[in-house]
């Protein structure tokens, strides 16, 4: 028998992520390359072991190969205990049945068994898309003070944002009379950051129920929360105050890796653990210039570089410029190339003095402008010029 | 002959004479080099890649640093069912200071390993070399014992072995320090036998109070079926501090790097979590090495600098090699610096070595 585990964490990480485009045409959004060295999945695996929680299964099911090979046994994350740790959980075939995750409630409904197995009180339901830093032991315990049957932390977000969010209507204790999908009208700022504390035995019913109704989507925002509020089960916002950011765009994508070099963001990757990149430190060259950037080992810069991120071996050719973008892993930028407000994913090459993006400020209309996005092992070839708002899946010659 | 079939042997505390400060409170092999290196990761690495599943680490003294470096050896992939890495101290009372004294001391631990061959190797060899080339020309050759060397200078403050061969690699003389003007092949402390002739032999060396292993490799050429088989790669012997310099400067050599750090062939260390590193508005950096961890707001020039190093806005910081965590403060002024793990340097301070003379500061030192 496994031993008990008091909280065990369930991460969605099975979605497309359509809106980052190229990024995830060969892998899952979780995977996506972030701030320098990580993958978007670090945040949640850093934050459920640094709350001291050592169960956690990671639902996949698109393109999971890239998500499954980085998680491995969880070592890099201290996830590989004995009897507990990171487990991949992908849809399976069972008797009498064989379906995909038809939705995130239904994702955790066929892993039952698997939560069973460790005879938890409380079960943690993240998402493998959000960067930031949060202990789950507060959160818990403010589930527990107020003997609540599910959580859901909140964040505060500008009101002219708050109907892109399903909004929390909390009476003065906290407790939630109201849940309101991205509302026109929205009566409050308390938007859900899909972060859910269950009580196990009850989330386990409504599951069950859930699955039962042939009308349901088996989602947790539209049919599993609202059953729940309406069968007056106790519901609480938890109010987290920090850094948060749901990185499904690619702008929100590229804006959540530019707060890293903004010394006015309350977001630091101490302890934030990842697989290393295995490679000598990086390399400066002579007479080029840097300003507040981020640069992973292995890489070569001879070019300059402004408010830029530089992944693990990439390589800068001289007399190149990056500004304001990110540079994924092994991507190569060649000699005279122009890259700005861009994203360039891993292994692709951009050839000489090519031009890849645009500064908004060099653009007459800004609804032409956007972040140009170079898909993975992409070639753009010498002097091709790539305008910006761009998502390019194949290579480009002049 | 399978590389799986052989045992490597490490010694950790080669010319731990003449690497003076660096090695005051640390063995060699965890002298930090190149950034995010140790010395021993090298030759590590080298055995872990040529499929040398076995490892035992000689420690003298001075191995704590060693021991939380190896740690179980996962950082290698040494640390499975039908591998390891063993750090073998010194027990009851033996202190090793003798290297065949040790090897007699060690021999239950070569006969309770089941590989057949033995490869003893030294920590301060800095080479990207697969061995498995040394072992099938060691089979090929019906050699007894196979040296390894490299046709090179003379690595200063060293005690260099020479090595004479024929056409087909038997050697046919050994001469300890012999008058040597440029370059000569020398023996790179790293030699390959079957662990029985192995055992015997120093055996037999014990027996005979021969307690000189130079003394005792010439003597074996003599008398055995002894080959020499040069090292590929690019090959460099940190046997003073002069050298270690140097070694660390040449780094910024791209072509030495791509030689060095191969990608099939990859340099494995312990990594610590550290974020990349932050280049602030404020910085200027030129042909440097630079590690995760770092924040660097100063001026840095030929420079090798390790993880976690705080390099504050206004300070200029030029020909040094900076170890792990070290804060230098605002408008410091350094130059031709060894400077070692953990030292605080307050702001405004200046101090300088020389390029043929750096100066080494020592760990946790704070200058204020």
């Amino acid at each position: 028998m496994i031993p008990k585990q008091k909280v065990v964490a369930m991460v969605l990480a099975g979605g497309q992520g359509s809106r980052l485009g190229v990024l995830t045409k060969k892998l899952a959004k979780p995977a996506v390359p972030f701030g320098g060295k990580y993958r978007i999945i670090d945040f949640p695996l850093s934050n459920c072991v640094n709350s001291g929680i050592e169960a956690v299964g990671i639902l996949t099911q698109y393109q999971p190969l890239v998500l499954n090979e980085y998680i491995g046994n969880g070592q890099p994350w201290d996830l590989d205990g004995m009897h507990s740790g990171a487990n991949c959980l992908s849809p399976y075939e069972a008797l009498g049945r064989a379906d995909w995750y038809s939705g995130t409630a239904n994702a955790i409904y066929q892993n039952i068994s698997y939560i069973d197995r460790y005879n938890p009180d409380y079960v943690l339901i993240l998402s493998g898309d959000h960067i930031y830093k949060m202990d789950y032991n507060e959160m818990l315990e403010f589930h527990k003070e107020n003997d609540a049957s599910c959580t859901i932390a909140s964040i505060d977000v500008p009101k002219e944002e708050a109907s892109r969010f399903g909004i929390l209507n909390t009476n003065e204790d906290g407790s939630i009379y109201e849940f309101d999908e991205k509302p026109k009208h929205p009566k409050s700022t308390n938007a859900s950051m899909g972060i859910y504390i269950f009580s196990w035995d009850k989330l386990r019913k409504y599951l069950i129920d859930d699955a039962n109704d042939p009308d349901s989507s088996n989602d947790f925002g539209k049919n599993v929360l609202p059953a729940m509020l309406n069968a007056g089960e106790k519901m609480f916002a938890y109010q987290f105050e920090g850094y948060w950011k749901d990185v499904g765009t690619i702008d929100s994508l590229w804006e959540a890796n530019m707060d890293l070099l903004d010394p006015n963001v309350a977001l630091d990757l101490n302890n934030i653990y990842s697989r290393n990149p295995m490679m000598p430190p990086h390399y400066i060259a002579d007479g080029v210039s840097i300003q507040n950037s981020l640069i992973a080992d292995g890489c070569n810069v001879n070019g300059d570089l402004e408010f830029s991120i530089l992944f693990a071996g990439v390589t800068i050719g001289k007399g190149a410029t990056i500004n304001s973008s990110i540079i994924m892993p092994g991507a190569v930028i060649e000699d005279g190339a122009k890259v700005e407000f861009a994203i360039v994913a891993e292994n692709s090459i951009i050839g000489k003095n090519a031009v890849v993006g645009a500064n908004p400020s060099d653009v007459e209309n800004r609804d032409d402008w956007g972040v140009t996005v170079i898909g993975d092992n992409i070639k753009i070839g010498d002097n091709v010029v790539v305008p910006p708002k761009a998502m390019i899946d194949k290579d480009m010659e002049v | 002959m399978k590389s799986n079939d052989v045992l490597g042997l490490i010694f950790s505390n080669s010319c731990e004479t003449t690497l003076t400060e660096l090695t005051a409170h640390r063995t060699t092999a965890s002298v930090p080099i190149g950034g995010k290196y140790r010395m021993i990761d090298f030759v590590l690495s080298n055995l872990a890649n040529s499929n040398v599943n076995n490892v035992g680490i000689v420690a003298k003294s001075g191995f704590m640093s060693l021991m939380d470096h190896i740690g179980s050896g996962s950082a290698w992939d040494l640390s499975k069912k039908r591998s390891g890495v063993t750090i073998l101290p010194p027990y009851a009372g033996v202190s090793f200071s003798n290297k065949i004294e040790t090897l007699y001391q060690l021999r239950g631990y070569f006969e309770d390993a089941d590989e057949n061959y033995v490869l003893l190797t030294e920590s301060n060899v800095i080479s990207n070399v697969d061995f498995s080339e040394l072992f099938y020309l060691h089979s090929v050759n019906d050699a007894d014992i196979t040296l390894l060397y490299k046709h090179m200078a003379v690595p200063e403050k060293s005690i260099p072995i020479v090595i004479k061969h024929n056409n087909v690699g038997k050697i046919e003389k050994v001469l300890i320090q012999p008058n040597i003007k440029g370059k000569e092949n020398i023996y790179l402390g790293t030699l390959i036998m079957k662990k029985e002739l192995f055992l015997n032999l120093i055996n037999k060396a014990i027996s005979e109070n021969e307690l000189n292993f130079n003394r005792l490799i010439q003597k074996w050429a003599a008398e055995y079926n002894v080959f020499a088989y040069e090292c590929p790669s690019t090959c460099t012997v940190i046997s003073s501090m002069n050298e270690y310099y140097k070694f660390n400067m040449r780094l910024m050599n791209g072509e030495l790097r791509k030689e060095l750090f191969k990608t099939d062939r990859p340099i494995l260390t312990k990594v610590r979590d550290d974020a990349p590193c932050k280049y602030g508005l404020t910085s200027s950096v030129k042909n440097s090495l630079v590690s995760q961890g770092c924040f660097i707001e100063g001026e840095v020039e030929n420079c090798v600098i390790s993880k976690g190093v705080h390099i504050a806005k206004g300070a200029k910081v030029s020909n040094c090699i900076i170890m792990q965590d070290t804060e230098i403060g605002e408008d410091c002024n350094l130059n031709y610096l060894i400077i070692d793990k953990d030292v605080e340097i307050a702001p405004g301070k200046a101090m300088a070595g020389a390029d043929s003379y750096p100066i080494h500061i020592e760990k946790k030192s704070v200058i204020n």
